[in-house]
């Protein structure tokens, strides 16, 4: 007769032990992470360029990128401005704990203001793995449809802000942006903030930059507040 | 896509459990998936199954059970099963809900000889 042994033991896997690490490692910094996940093409990458032409010059930035194959996204990256790391997946569909650990060797940590760290674009698997982020983005873009909120839902539930790219085609898209607003609302955490923004124009980028400092200092008072 | 890790983690606990119950037989194991857990319970099950194969007891059944999502809402206490994708209250309308179960993998039990 088979016996029964209740357990009821959350998993914590392999990741979410280095992610712990690396969390640790960033706030020992004092360093902002912020991990961003999108659809392939959102505007991740262009995000970051925009970030570090107008960033560079008050922050020290610095960035790792998951990419399939290629170095395309870290060369963009690098030309605007942002020190960038490559990260192959060699057909990973999301970046896990061990490839940044890695990556970041890369950097000088606590020389640093804000690390970016772009996930592989993705919706669905790069959600279930934490980075160490303190900071967590959802990147979507307006020719992608308007109901993406409610069909990645653990990827938005998980963000921290909502970034839209490429307001500027909604004029020749059928995107319906007070629908999009709507699905935001019905599954992001309270209080989390939509940005509304062009890549390719520079419309709302003002608001992306403001959230970020705000972000740094929020995140260094919360490091200082648990070291107390 | 990342069900094998996770079949992983969820073998090295079972692992750690039966070296506390040496020389007996495991039967069968128990997981529960959250429909939020981004964890597909199908893919998550032929996954254990195929290191079943691999362990020490390559018979054990590989029992994967998906579980709803729980909200409470923080603003009226409402706690409701989530039925549609949809994180607002049906109680009160307020949006400050917070999923109670239904975001995590765990493994539920056991069966040992």
């Amino acid at each position: 007769m088979a016996e029964r042994i209740r357990l009821e033991k959350t998993i914590v896997s392999e990741n979410d032990r280095l992610a712990a690490v690396l969390a640790a490692r960033f706030d020992e910094a004092g360093l902002l992470a912020v991990n961003l996940m999108s659809s392939p093409g959102a505007g991740k990458t262009s995000l970051l360029e925009a970030t570090a032409r107008h960033l560079s010059a008050d922050l020290r930035l610095a960035a790792v990128d998951g990419d399939l194959a290629t170095d395309r996204d870290a060369q963009r990256i690098q030309r605007a401005g942002m020190p960038c790391r490559q990260i192959n997946t060699g057909g990973g569909c999301h970046l896990n704990g061990k490839q940044v650990a890695e990556a970041v060797k890369a950097f000088d940590l606590a020389r640093l203001d804000i690390l970016f760290i772009e996930n592989v674009g993705n919706l669905v698997c790069p959600a279930s793995f934490d980075l160490g982020e303190h900071r967590r983005i959802v990147v979507s873009s307006t020719p992608e449809g308007d109901d993406k909120p409610v069909k990645y839902p653990v990827a938005f539930r998980s963000a921290d802000a909502v970034v839209l790219n490429k307001i500027d085609l909604i004029p020749v898209t059928d995107f319906s942006l007070d629908a999009y607003r709507e699905f935001v609302r019905d599954v992001v955490k309270p209080g989390v903030p939509l940005l509304e923004l062009s890549c390719k124009t520079g419309e709302g980028l003002d608001a992306w930059f403001d959230w970020l400092r705000a972000q740094r200092a929020a995140v260094a008072a919360e490091v200082a507040g648990r070291r107390e | 896509m990342h069900e094998v890790s996770l079949a992983q983690a969820v073998w090295r606990q079972v692992a750690a459990e039966m070296a506390d119950h040496a020389g007996r037989r495991l039967v069968a194991v128990h997981v529960v998936v959250g429909a939020m857990s981004g964890a597909d319970p199908e893919s998550l099950e032929f996954a254990l199954g195929l290191l079943a194969a691999e362990s020490d007891w390559p018979d054990a059944d590989m029992d994967v059970r998906q579980e709803p999502v729980v909200l409470v809402c923080r603003g009226c206490g409402h706690e409701y099963e989530m039925t549609e994708v949809r994180l607002v209250c049906p109680a009160c309308g307020g949006a400050d809900v917070e999923p109670t179960r239904g975001m995590e993998l765990r493994l539920e039990s056991l069966e040992v000889e």
